[in-house]
């Protein structure tokens, strides 16, 4: 039925059909159902489906683009996908056992969210606008929500809170999928698989992905585990990815957030999909972790250097998810790279202070120099005042309400300089 | 008719250098000195309504700032001009301070100095462009210096190309490309030969060239200097222990070392009991004079300077290393030892 793709051809590994379903509106309803675009969601079973001994109570509810509303304390974000009844498969080690995915096809709900928001004690704030000014700037303000809000049990764990969220979000996500499951299509697209070690024709680019690993509420799951630390980088099948194999558990800088949503749609190998078989070839993605001291952050950044040279990329781009200490795992990657001979592209985001003056990078790299900018932390935003709120009724880092007008730095505004490179901000001198 | 007001410093405005470097700050009408040939410069379009300037030793400094930015204000500038200030550390400090100062109150402004100025980054907002190092190199640097003026007064854009440097804000902007997909066409790019592509420019980072070494050690005049807070026991003057602001001197003439007791270090930043059970650890007085003693230095000089070097904004610490150096060059002395904690 479908066109043999580049990888059968040359000897790589077997790619992923995603078979896409566009979500134009969406209702509440008696029945989950996904007809003609819309999606219609059974609030009670879809509160069952996360309901959890943590969680004394979980709510839901609808926030479309356009709409006049506020999401407060964003704590994550799933696009609903499966491959079969069930899942079957999808978010391994989850929803589905722990087990390699990224063959055969998966269905995508595009335009649709799982949103997880409300108050975790560790968590930094992240605000998503559905209207006005900050609404391009987050993948939330053009997708229709389902915003999972909750109240806690008593004397429940904020760990085992956050843990229920998580599944409870995973589970819903492939629920709504799985309801598009007999519906025709509305785009089918082919991706490669990894490339064969001997195929030549193209420039091999990959992808480095730093993950945050510094334990509970700043963490990161490949195939339900928590990425450790002190792991060496490893090579995964881009397809793992869009399977739901990395799944977020980081509550740290939200402008700087890499949420579920944002791993299922990885950013830079979507660029490299895009070109793949044109000029260069997808060579996959290495995930790599970010230690919190200075030796191992050399390790594995020495590591990651000479797995790249082994698989014989020709270049690479590297991401990073957190703060000021993520750009040193940055540097020391670019310059461990350009040692071995590797072009290496860096996307930072620039802290370069409200006005834009101070030192934009943190921990800067030696020897590599080709950087990309998703934009100034620190610069400010005028948000106007709304309608609704979800996720809380205050946003403290504004000391305001959350249905007030507030200025808020961009670094607030969930994903708005995404370190995978999702947005379209960066910086430039001002006359 | 543009009317521009020419900030310089006591040296250039004709009252003298070291000796008159605690002029306070001073309106004239018209121009002075370095304005005259600026004025001539810009044409006439443009009008050296007047002239401000001020000492060089607290120009630069919070008491006094505030002051000559009103006498400049007061003088209705549609533009301001800060400068040239060459190397000059002080009065490339007070250039940009006042330019930030002026910017900030969306007056359009440009300094100038040489690249290495301290000042440099001390100007905010406030375009800077490049002077020549010394005041030899005046008629180029204010060629310079007149053509950015022309820009700034039409609203355009200063850019590398006119001389500009120091710090450009950067400022957020959307296009249309992601940031992903920019890095793999960065990653083409460099795949191509491209190798100075980047959306970032690396980071300037200060280097500082040491002083030649001292000739003959043995007739030197050598000042001791610290951050690490030591004080006369009562901290008389009320140093800060954190982000000073300031700094202070007291005299050592007749010491020979630094008893416990009579000093003690407010130092902020880490505990002081080992430093005020013995206050030579902060200030090697007693090690010094021996030095002295044994004919291994020529002098030593009768005070130390003292700040306290804990969350002080770089700002500040610029400000107090320039004050100091011009401090002790004027009295003569040829080496410092900088204690830091």
């Amino acid at each position: 039925m479908t066109e043999p793709r580049l990888g059968d051809e040359t000897g790589g590994t077997p790619g992923l059909t995603r078979l896409v379903h566009a979500v134009e509106a969406v209702a509440m309803g008696d029945r989950t159902g996904y007809e003609e675009g819309t999606l219609t969601v059974a609030a009670a079973e879809a509160a069952a489906l996360v309901a959890d001994p943590a969680l004394a109570e979980v709510r839901v509810s609808w926030a479309s683009p356009g709409d006049p509303t506020r999401i407060v304390k964003v704590l994550d974000a799933v696009e609903p996908r499966t491959k079969g009844p069930g899942g079957a498969g999808v978010f391994p080690g989850f929803v589905g056992p722990p087990k390699p995915q990224g063959r055969g096809e998966t269905h995508v709900l595009r335009g649709a969210s799982v949103v997880t928001a409300g108050y975790l004690p560790r968590a930094q704030e992240a605000v998503v606008d559905m209207s006005g000014p900050a609404a391009p700037l987050s993948p939330l303000g053009s997708t229709h929500n389902l915003v999972v809000e909750f109240s806690p049990a008593p004397g429940a764990q904020w760990e085992d809170v956050y843990e229920a969220l998580r599944r409870g979000s995973l589970a819903l996500a492939a629920r709504l999928a799985d309801a598009a499951l007999d519906a025709e299509p509305d785009a089918v697209e082919e991706l490669p698989g990894l490339p064969a070690a001997h195929d030549r024709r193209l420039p091999r680019v990959a992808a480095i992905t730093n993950l945050q690993t510094q334990g509970s509420f700043k963490e990161v799951f490949v195939y339900g585990r928590s990425f450790p630390g002190a792991a060496l980088p490893t090579l995964l099948d881009p397809g793992d990815l869009d399977d739901g194999a990395v799944v977020s558990g980081q509550l740290g800088h939200p402008s700087l957030k890499n949420p579920t949503w944002m791993f299922q749609n990885h950013p830079v190998l979507a660029a490299l999909r895009a070109r793949h078989g044109v000029d260069l070839l997808c060579a996959g993605v290495v995930l790599s972790p970010e230690p919190v001291d200075s030796h191992n952050k050399e390790l594995v950044s020495a590591h990651a250097a000479r797995l790249c040279k082994a698989a014989g990329f020709d270049a690479v781009v590297v991401t990073k998810e957190g703060g000021g200490n993520a750009d040193a795992d940055m540097a020391l990657k670019m310059d461990a790279l350009e040692e071995l001979g590797i072009p290496t592209i860096g996307l930072f985001a620039e802290m370069a202070g409200p006005d834009g003056t101070a030192p934009s990078i943190v921990v800067p790299p030696t020897t590599a120099t080709a950087m990309v900018s998703t934009g100034n932390y620190d610069e400010r935003l005028d948000l106007p005042a709304v309608q609704v709120a979800l996720g809380g009724d205050r946003v403290d880092v504004a000391g305001a309400g959350a249905l007030d007008a507030m200025v808020l730095p961009t670094a607030v505004i969930y994903c708005s300089l995404s370190p995978l490179g999702w947005g379209r901000l960066t910086c430039r001198e001002a006359a | 008719m543009t009317r521009v007001v020419h900030y310089i410093n006591q040296f250039f405005a004709g009252l003298g250098g070291e000796d008159s470097a605690t002029a306070p700050p001073t309106s004239k009408e018209g121009a002075v000195g370095p304005g005259r040939k600026l004025a001539q410069l810009l044409g006439d379009d443009f009008e050296v309504a007047a002239t401000v300037f001020c000492g060089d030793d607290h120009a630069g400094g919070p008491e006094v700032l505030p002051d000559i930015v009103a006498l400049i204000k007061d003088a209705k500038p549609d533009l301001v001009v800060a400068g040239p200030a060459f190397t000059s550390g002080r009065y490339g400090l007070a250039c940009a301070r006042v330019a930030a100062a002026v910017a900030a109150e969306d007056i359009p402004v440009v300094a100038c100095m040489h690249p290495d100025n301290p000042g440099v980054d001390e100007a905010g907002l406030a375009p800077v462009v490049a002077s020549g190092e010394v005041a030899r190199q005046m008629g180029p640097s204010l060629e310079t210096l007149a053509a950015a003026i022309r820009l700034v007064a039409a609203g355009e854009p200063l850019t590398a190309d006119d001389g500009r440097i120091g710090k450009i804000p950067r400022r957020n902007v959307t296009v249309d490309a992601t940031s992903a997909e920019r890095g793999v066409a960065l990653a083409l790019a460099r795949l191509g030969g491209d190798r100075e592509a980047t959306e970032v420019p690396l980071p300037r980072f200060d280097q500082v060239t040491p002083a030649a070494p001292v000739e003959d050690p043995t007739k030197a005049l050598v000042a001791l200097v610290t951050e690490g807070a030591l004080v006369p026991d009562a901290n008389p003057d009320s140093l800060e222990s954190t982000r000073a602001t300031r700094w202070l001197r007291y005299a050592i003439k007749g010491r020979d070392s630094m008893p416990a007791g009579e000093y003690r270090s407010v130092h902020g930043g880490f505990s002081t009991v080992w430093a005020n059970e013995d206050p030579n650890r902060i200030l090697p007085l007693d090690a010094a004079r021996q030095l002295e003693q044994e004919g291994a230095i020529g002098r030593l000089h009768g005070e130390y300077l003292v700040t306290a070097g804990n969350g002080t904004s770089v700002g500040n610490a610029r400000r107090f290393g320039v004050e100091w150096a011009a401090d002790l060059r004027r009295q003569g002395v040829q080496a410092a030892l900088l204690t830091a904690t």
